[in-house]
Order: structure tokens, then sequence, then C-alpha cells
């Protein structure tokens, strides 16, 4: 046992070095910053100032009062609630549909869903800039006046008289649009690889395409639906850039655009640059992620997926 | 149960021809093999059956019924797959009744069903556990049971024992047969393992780069080769083939490699003097011959050199070199000669095969087709 512990430890050691570099160490660094009233990067003079749980208690006081924050909290939660079940839903959907089609057509059709992810993110946020912006010169507005269903340009994600749905309405659709494409790649060469002879069988077993979709392509990529759930849910917890750049250039409404995510970004780096109350957030957000990811995975039964090798290799 | 039939059925992929205007019967509640090389069209005729292909020409018929537009569930047929394509994520007990359940039949129906062909196949004992904890032979019957659940009119085999070790294998083939005669089911069974074909079946059916070649049963495909190909793909080893030369003067008679010559027999005279090929083609089965030391008359003899002996324990494969040919004869344990030893190889009387060079058709059959059409 001594000896295979050490052999995976030597599998396992550069990954480990590249873990404890970029994840462990800058998470340590920053549960202590959190602890520190840092604040405009003044590293010299506040990082060895602790101040206890005073940005934690500030935290705390801001989710319990501040409206604003309210907002974000509720963004968070309806973001990634909802994009997650896009990207998840929609990917299987996506892949699903890729998968029937004739071949040809078919890669055609993946090319076109991958390319608001190989998109600069720039460019990506201007078009929608673009599609969304407020006054009769945006895609969205010119096309609906010309066709008389408004009279009016509409100020598609700030105007408060269609907040917070608004808003929400189209982070989610634009991160959608993004992350969809993640989880239709990854069904889509799973269902690739399942042995043809299965749909056959089923076929002859009088399977209909809605049953063989119910009955097997679904069942057989069990393990990459719960994968890429899991990905995908700590991926929008954790991301911000599409959001920042929408927020950014006022596409939508500065706070039922911004999740934590972005809340803490623009808190150490943009906004006010508290680093130390920043961090704080940062931990907090950690915790959840963690906490969401491990039920995730204990609802999807992941540890009944995982069958004992048939051999000891 | 029913019978099944393909009238003029071609099958194109692209530009590949993988069966090619075939004509066949498979008789109501006969087993039919389906033999031929690999790449020959088997599993192609079995899914155009089965409705997975559509024939690009020809119609297909179960009894009266056209089946060629419909699809696959709508034929009653029972399909087992050569790697048996069980549902990995189902237990045994699910992968039985899944056919069932799709067809909405009553839960306690369906647990009726499963249970009884699971105790009918001895495989009640393993329902509940999943495809990857069974054995090959197991998870064989497993497939073999999902198909048999349905109570279907006409089962489809394709090469269902190729991933058992040989001894399974005997035993399942058996078993199999038994099977199929007790349910009276018509069954089409692809394989291209010979002895499996000539050991199970009624009827065997030779084919080629999508061609029939010879469809009757079994001890005709292995006495009486329509054709060069089945003769030089049954038999283990295969008939010897060669070429010869032919000699008119009196009678018709085969100059054979080493200067020997022999005249045919009568059932052959009448077409070689009718057709007077200068050239015929030439067959023996290696178990159709024995080494002797003097030409016994009447007998066709062949002047060789012994090349290798191999012995197999019942027997020895003995084979001969002749001028460029090689023969394969097969003596009894106690006949070994020195290899460069001068032999004669006399072939029984009456099993010699000769063939038409130019179609490669059994000569016989050629007789017996003019002798019917006048
Ligand atoms: N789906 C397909 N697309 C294109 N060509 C095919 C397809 N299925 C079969 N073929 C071709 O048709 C021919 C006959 O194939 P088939 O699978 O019927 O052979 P087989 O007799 O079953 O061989 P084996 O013993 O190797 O299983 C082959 O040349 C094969 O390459
Ligand atoms: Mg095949």
């Amino acid at each position: 046992m001594a000896r295979r512990g050490r052999q995976a430890l030597f599998f396992l050691l550069p990954m480990l070095i590249l873990v404890v570099a970029f994840y462990i160490l800058p998470l340590i660094l920053t549960a202590w910053i959190s602890f520190t009233p840092l604040t405009n990067w003044r590293v010299r003079d506040q990082l060895d100032d602790f101040v206890g749980l005073e940005n934690y208690v500030n935290l705390y006081y801001l989710a319990r009062y501040d409206p604003d924050f309210h907002k974000v909290l509720q963004t968070t939660l309806v973001f990634v609630t909802f994009t997650l079940f896009i990207n998840v839903v929609g990917g299987l959907v996506l892949a699903i549909l890729t998968y029937l089609i004739d071949e040809r057509i078919s890669l055609a059709y993946r090319l076109l869903w991958l390319l608001p992810r190989m998109t600069p993110l720039a460019v990506f946020g201007l078009l929608w800039y673009y599609f969304f912006y407020g006054g009769p010169q945006g895609t969205l507005n010119s096309f609906l006046l010309k066709l008389g269903v408004i009279d009016e340009p509409v100020r598609w994600g700030t105007d408060p008289a269609m907040l917070p749905y608004s808003a929400w309405a189209i982070i989610v659709f634009v991160n959608g649009l993004v992350g969809v494409s993640y989880g239709m790649i990854i069904f889509y060469s799973a269902f690739k690889n399942i042995p043809r002879e299965l749909i056959i069988a089923a076929r002859v077993d009088g399977a209909r395409t809605w049953e063989v979709i119910r009955h097997i392509l679904v069942p057989m990529v069990r393990w990459h639906i719960v994968f890429v759930t899991v990905w995908q849910l700590l991926s929008l917890i954790t991301s911000y850039t599409h959001l920042f750049v929408l927020v950014q250039w006022s596409v939508v409404d500065k706070w039922y655009g911004t999740t934590l995510a972005l809340y803490v970004f623009n808190t150490a780096f943009f906004d006010v640059k508290n680093q130390g109350f920043a961090a704080a957030a940062a931990v907090i957000l950690v915790i959840i992620g963690s906490i969401l990811g491990l039920v995730t995975l204990r609802i999807m039964r992941f540890s009944q997926m995982i069958s004992p090798p048939r051999g000891d290799i | 149960m029913v019978e099944v039939r393909l009238e003029g059925v071609t099958k194109r992929f692209g530009r590949v021809t993988a069966v090619n205007n075939v004509n066949l019967t498979f008789g109501d509640g006969e087993f039919t093999a389906l033999l031929g090389p690999s790449g020959s069209g088997k599993s192609t005729i079995l899914y155009l059956v089965a409705g997975i292909y559509k024939p690009s020409k020809g119609r297909i018929y179960f009894g009266d019924r056209d089946v060629t537009d419909l699809m696959p569930n709508e034929r009653n047929i029972g399909l087992v797959f050569q790697n048996y394509a069980l549902y990995p994520h189902m237990t045994v007990y699910d992968n039985i009744a899944f056919p069932l359940k799709l067809r909405k039949t009553p839960p306690e129906v369906i647990r009726d069903k499963v249970l009884e062909v699971a105790k009918f196949l001895h495989i009640h004992e393993l329902l509940d556990r999943y495809p990857a904890q069974l054995s090959g032979g197991q998870q064989q019957r497993v497939a073999l049971a999902r198909a048999l659940v349905k109570e279907p009119e006409v089962l489809l085999l394709d090469e269902p024992l190729s991933n058992l070790d040989a001894l399974l294998r005997i035993k399942i083939r058996s078993e199999l047969k038994r099977i199929q005669k007790e349910l009276g089911v018509t069954a089409i069974y692809v394989t291209h393992d010979q002895s499996e074909a000539l050991a199970m079946a009624d009827k065997v059916v030779v084919i080629n780069r999508g061609v029939i070649q010879q469809e009757a049963p079994p001890d005709t495909i292995y006495n009486e080769p329509r054709n060069v190909f089945v003769a030089s793909f049954i038999g283990s080893p295969p008939a010897n083939i060669f070429p010869a030369t032919m000699d008119y003067t009196e009678e018709p008679c085969i100059n054979l490699p080493g200067g020997t010559r022999h005249c045919v027999e009568d059932e052959y005279a009448g077409v070689l003097w009718r057709m007077k090929p200068s050239k015929v083609i030439v067959g023996f089965r290696p178990e159709h011959a024995e080494i002797v030391e003097n030409p016994v008359d009447g007998r066709p003899v062949i002047v060789g050199e012994v090349y290798t002996v191999e012995p197999l324990g019942r027997e020895n494969i003995v084979t001969v070199a002749s001028e460029d040919i090689h023969l394969k004869v097969i003596t009894p344990p106690e006949v070994r000669p020195e290899a460069g030893e001068l032999v004669y190889v006399a072939v029984e009387k009456g099993k010699l095969m000769l063939f038409d060079p130019q179609t490669e058709v059994n000569l016989r059959y050629i007789a017996r087709e003019w002798s019917q059409g006048g």
C-alpha cells in the first residue's frame, strides 16, 4: 500500500505543484488579505495590519442592509440558475440534434454554435452593445421600429420599468450563448462514442427516436452530464468577464447585471479598490462554490457512478 | 411462423455494391446459414431483412406481406449482434424487458415473460446483474433472450458465437439449434465459420462479393459445390483446385499434372463432348484422395513429390508437389511418407470435380441444367 501511495504521489506530483502554486497559495493569500484593511494596494503598510473579522462583519452588514448588494445576490442566484439550465439542457438538446442530423449539416451547425465562444470578448461585447443599444440606432430597436412593433426605442437592459427581468434576461441570454456550446461539444462526442449497434438494437426493439434519446442516448452520457453541470456551475459562480463588459458599457443595469464574482472584481480592482473587503467576499464565494459543487455531486449520485474496477490493475 | 423472401434485392453504399440482385427464400421454420468471407455482404442481407437498411432495388416479403418499406419494429424480428449490443446501463432484467416495455406491455405480463425466457435460457439467476458483470457466454444468452422475448417470427443472428471460445461454441451451437427447433422460428444465421454452418443449418447459402454462389443443404454444398469459389471456400483444408488441359482423341480425357491421364466418367462425357473446352478446372477434396505406391486401375492418379507432412494426431495432412501445383491429401496417421519421396495421389472414384474454365461452374450442374432444359 505504501508503495502504491508513493507511485500515486509520483504521478500526481506535477499537477499537485501546479495546484499548490496557482490555487492553494493564492487562496491562502486571499484569506490572509481578507483579515487586513488593504486598500489601493498599499501592501507595505497594510499587509501585516490585522483587523480581525472587520471585513466579514462589513460584508454581513452589507448583505443585511444594502439594497444594491441585495440586487447583486439576487442577480447571482438568478444568473447562475438559469444560465446553468441553458448550458446543460440546451447543450444536451443541441448535441442530440446535431447527432441525429446528417453529418455535413451537423458540422456546420456545431461550428455556428461555437462562434460565440471563439469570438474575442471585446468584439462579442460590442456586438451586444449595438444589439441592445437604447437609442433608435440599436439593432434590436431599429428592427422592431421598422416592423412597427414598437413606436419608441426601448432601453432594453436599463429601463427601470422593465428591471430587473430585462437585465437578467440579457445576461442569461448572452452568457448562455457562449456557454451552451461547451455542453454541446462534450455531449456530442460522448454520443459519437456510443456503439452504433446499441442504437440499431434499440430500433429493432421498437424504440422511436424519442425513446432512443430517453432510454439510450441520455442515460449513456449521464457521467458527462454530471461533469458539465458541476463544471459549468463552478465557472458560472466565478466568471465575470462577459458581465463586466455588459455592465461597463451600460448594456444592462449596473446592479442587476452584477454577480458576486463581478462585485468582488470591481471592489478589488475597479471601483473602490478595497482589496481587504474584496478578499473577504472572495473567500465567501469559494466556500459557497465548494458547498454547491459537493451538493451537486451528491444530488447527481456521483459515487454510485464510479464502479469498482474489474481487475486489480 | 413465416417464410422470408428476397426478390431481386440490391444494396449499394455509395459506389460499393454490398448485395447484388439477390433472390433468396428462407423457409418457414428453417435454420438457414449465410456463409461467406469477410465483407461478402452477409450482415448487409441480415440488416435488409431486419429493416435497418432499405434495399436500393428489389422487394422483401414475410410470407405474403411486403415488408420492404416497414420499419424494424413493424417486422416482428429478433436480432442478435456479434458483440451482443446489450444496453450497458440496464440490468439483465431491464435489457430483456426493454422491447416489451416499448410495446407498452402490462408490467405483470413483462415479468412473466422475462422470467419464462430467462429460465428457458438458464439465466434467471443473473437478472439483477449488469452486462459488464457477465461472461461472454452469459452475455450471449442475454442477447438471445432479448431477441426471443418478443416471440419473433424471424430470428436473425449475426455471428453470435464468434466471441466465444471453441468449446463453448460447440456447446451453445447445439443448444441454439434445439431452441430454434423447439420454437419453430425461421432463423437466419450469419457466420464465416463453415463448420458452424454445416453443423447447424438446414440450408446453407454461400455468398461472395454480394452474389449468391450456392443455396443448398449442407451435404450438397460439401459434396457438390456449384462452382470453384464454393469448392475452395468449404472444407478444411479446402478442395484442391488446379487447371488441366483436355484431350478428345477417343473420349474426353484430362491431362493431369505429373503426366498421367484420366478419361472422365460418363456423367461428364456428354457435357464435355458438347462444350469441347480445351481446358478445365479440376478439383477434389483432400479427404477423397489417398497416397498409394502403385497407380491403381481406373482411379485418377497424380504423380508428385512429397513436400511436407503435418501430423494432426487423428490424421496427417500430406502436401504433394506436382509440377508447380501443391495438392493436399488427408491420410491415416500411420501413412507418413518422407519429404522428397515420389508418390501417387489417387482420387476416389467419382469424386473428381470438373469446372467450366470460363464461368467456373461445376460441369455436373451444367449437365443437369441441359438435361432439364432439353
Ligand atoms: N454502412 C455502410 N456503409 C458503407 N459501406 C458498407 C456499409 N456496410 C457495409 N458496407 C460494405 O459492404 C460490404 C459488405 O459488408 P458486410 O458488413 O455485409 O460484410 P460481412 O459479410 O458481414 O463481413 P464480416 O464477416 O466481416 O462481418 C463491405 O464491402 C462493406 O465495406
Ligand atoms: Mg458482418
